[in-house]
């Protein structure tokens, strides 16, 4: 191979070279940016679990309280046992549980969304902590109390004042931005969870639809391996409720509801033509090209170029026109990505998954958790784009170069 | 074959289908001759040519070169062979269009190993006996038809040639400029004792050579 002549080959014939190129640059850039495109898409949906710390929800839907007095239960949200909550824990793949109540409570003079939360739990809705604007984050084995800013607001509660929720006295320590938290059981007060369990186990509303022991809960909140999350979701509904509402990322990718999130299937099937494309065109274009230098490989070989020497040669332009092609592929990739992770993606939470009463403002309001594309090119799949197209040019090299090698000089020559 | 005899074609027959394009041709080159072949178009010279240099292979008969049967090499033999026993001088030049002057006249070395210099090196002594050391860098684009005919000329002589095939080498040149190119022929065959084989149908050009022979009907008819 002569290096000379093989750069010399692309630069004067940089038209056909910059076809070639700019051919399959296109498809290897298609085929980076459907993969990265459909790995935003999942990350984007793990977020609104994410930011709670946990990869699985657990809920139990049940029935509608009679009464819309004292302490009841969204329907979407009923009794969790505590010796189920024992099983989950045990099953493979479970790193971490947290555990909440999420209560209505109608008093005569206001209607609260109230949330018992395990405080130092890193996974569940302690991680709210972070949230806290004013005051402090609520302690270990003290009956306090945690007010959500607009609720705050609306209400004029500020931290120092005293709260009466379901004729239980709370002291308001903090206020939490909700707005800067999880959009999963968001709440107007957030109290231990021994102090909801305590109001939930009191109720005769909550014990008419669902009867509660003191350490059950109605929310769960699973930490587990990333490869295991599939099985347990299935697994889950045997243990807690044969309609337990179970939400995974999968989950949120579906209600996503995009082209790209819809299926791996889909990205493949998508990747696999926009490939089949490059390679034709790529094909296309050397084929045309070295099929116009027939008479200069007449040539070549009249002067005493051996077929390898030939073919080794016109494999050696065709790999570097597809690196080259791989490179300009890969910063296609970086431009677009840029503009595509400005795309905006709202991904909505269930209703059940952040009850509210219909009745109450706001109350029907869809929720979303807006984020930007996370878009990000891994450097696995760049460096296998770029080695594709060093094999497509190698594969496409080696077998234009094998045929044309085959023609006799003295046909090509005749002709003068 | 006597001891000057470097070019033998021996009952030399080629056929396109029906058509017998070179009929049991014999004919002998001596080692520093200059021939040449003449004859109308179309009478059989030109596949003459490429059977006696191993471009083509005969449907039947034998050809030797400086003593080898090269009609039973393989392809990848026959172009070893060819880099290293003959040189080839077309009509219309066959310059690569993307390579400098004196990268043209390269060519034939670029698949052995040696280095970039001393390919160069020899290809600059080569132009410079052509008067074309000015012009070594320029593509074949910019250089007259002379100018491409003196290139093509330095390249078949790279390899330091036994025999040189010209193909109407003259024919795509004014009368001035194919004088010139003859000159540089004669110089060759003269000074370096290079056999070279002409095809022309100028019989005007043909007067210069050692020795004559003419094809008619893809027979040698003198």
């Amino acid at each position: 191979m002569n290096l000379h002549y093989l750069m010399n080959e692309l630069y004067y014939q940089r038209r056909r070279t910059l076809a070639a190129i700019i051919g399959l640059s296109i498809g290897i850039a298609l085929l980076i940016i459907l993969n990265a495109l459909s790995a935003a898409y999942r990350q984007a949906a793990h977020a609104p679990l994410k930011e709670i710390g946990a990869d699985i929800t657990v809920q139990r839907p049940g029935n509608v309280p009679e009464k819309l007095e004292g302490s009841v239960f969204p329907c979407s949200a009923v009794t969790i046992r505590d010796d189920q909550v024992k099983k989950i824990q045990g099953l493979p793949g479970v790193r971490g549980i947290g555990k909440a109540v999420l209560l209505w409570v109608f008093d005569p003079n206001r209607a609260w969304i109230v949330l018992g939360i395990e405080q130092q739990n890193s996974v569940g809705p302690a991680t709210l902590s972070r949230a806290v604007t004013e005051g402090r984050f609520l302690e270990e084995g003290k009956e306090e109390a945690l007010i959500e800013l607009s609720f705050a607001r609306q209400f004029n509660i500020k931290v120092g004042d005293t709260i009466s929720v379901a004729k239980r006295s709370y002291p308001v320590v903090g206020v939490v931005d909700a707005s800067r938290a999880a959009k999963i059981a968001v709440a107007n007060v957030y109290v231990p969870l021994a102090e909801a369990q305590k109001l939930a186990a009191d109720s005769p509303q909550v014990q008419s639809v669902s009867p509660f022991q003191p350490a059950d809960v109605n929310l769960l909140f699973i930490k587990a391996d990333q490869e295991k999350i599939t099985s347990l979701a299935s697994a889950l509904p045997n243990i807690v409720d044969k309609k337990a509402t179970i939400g995974t990322p999968d989950s949120f990718l579906k209600l996503l509801g995009s082209l790209f999130a819809l299926s791996d299937k889909f990205t493949m099937a998508a990747s696999l033509i926009a490939i089949v494309v490059a390679i034709l065109i790529a094909f296309k274009t050397m084929a045309g090209n070295i099929a116009e230098r027939a008479r200069e490989i007449g040539v070549l070989k009249a002067v005493g170029w051996t077929n390898r020497n030939v073919v080794t040669q016109l494999l050696s332009e065709s790999v570097i026109q597809c690196f080259l092609a791989g490179i300009l592929g890969l910063a296609i990739v970086l431009v677009a990505s840029v503009g595509l992770s400005f795309i905006k993606v709202n991904i909505p939470i269930p209703w059940e998954m952040s009850p509210t009463p219909h009745f109450l403002p706001g109350g029907g309001d869809q929720i979303f958790k807006t984020l930007r594309l996370p878009m990000h090119v891994p450097c696995s799949l760049a460096v296998f784009a770029v080695l594709l197209s060093v094999v497509i040019g190698g594969l496409t090299g080696a077998l234009l170069g094998r045929n044309i090698s085959k023609i006799k000089p003295s046909e090509v020559l005749r002709h003068e | 074959m006597n001891n000057g005899t470097i070019l033998t074609g021996i009952n030399l027959s080629k056929q396109y289908g029906d058509l017998e394009v070179v009929k049991k041709v014999t004919l002998s080159v001596n080692a520093g001759e200059f021939v040449c072949l003449v004859g109308k178009s179309g009478c059989g010279k030109t596949t003459l040519l490429s059977l006696l240099s191993g471009l083509e292979r005969p449907t039947s008969g034998k050809v030797m070169l400086d003593g080898l049967d090269i009609t039973s090499a393989t392809e990848d033999e026959l172009a070893l062979f060819r880099r290293n026993n003959v040189g080839f001088i077309f009509q219309s030049f066959n310059l690569i269009p993307t390579l400098s002057a004196w990268e043209n006249v390269a060519l034939p070395l670029f698949p052995v190993k040696m280095t970039g210099e001393e390919r160069k090196r020899r290809a600059t002594e080569l132009l410079n006996k052509m008067e074309m050391g000015q012009r070594m860098d320029h593509l074949p684009a910019a250089l007259s038809g002379g100018e491409k005919q003196r290139v093509a000329i330095a390249r078949a002589l790279i390899n330091h040639p036994k025999v040189l095939f010209a193909d109407e080498p003259t024919g795509n040149l004014d009368s001035a400029t194919g004088d010139a190119i003859m000159e540089i022929l004669n110089r060759l065959h003269t000074e370096e004792g290079v056999a070279i084989l002409m095809v022309t149908h100028e019989a005007e050009l043909a007067k210069t050579a050692d020795r004559l022979i003419r094809m008619h009907d893809g027979e040698v008819i003198s």
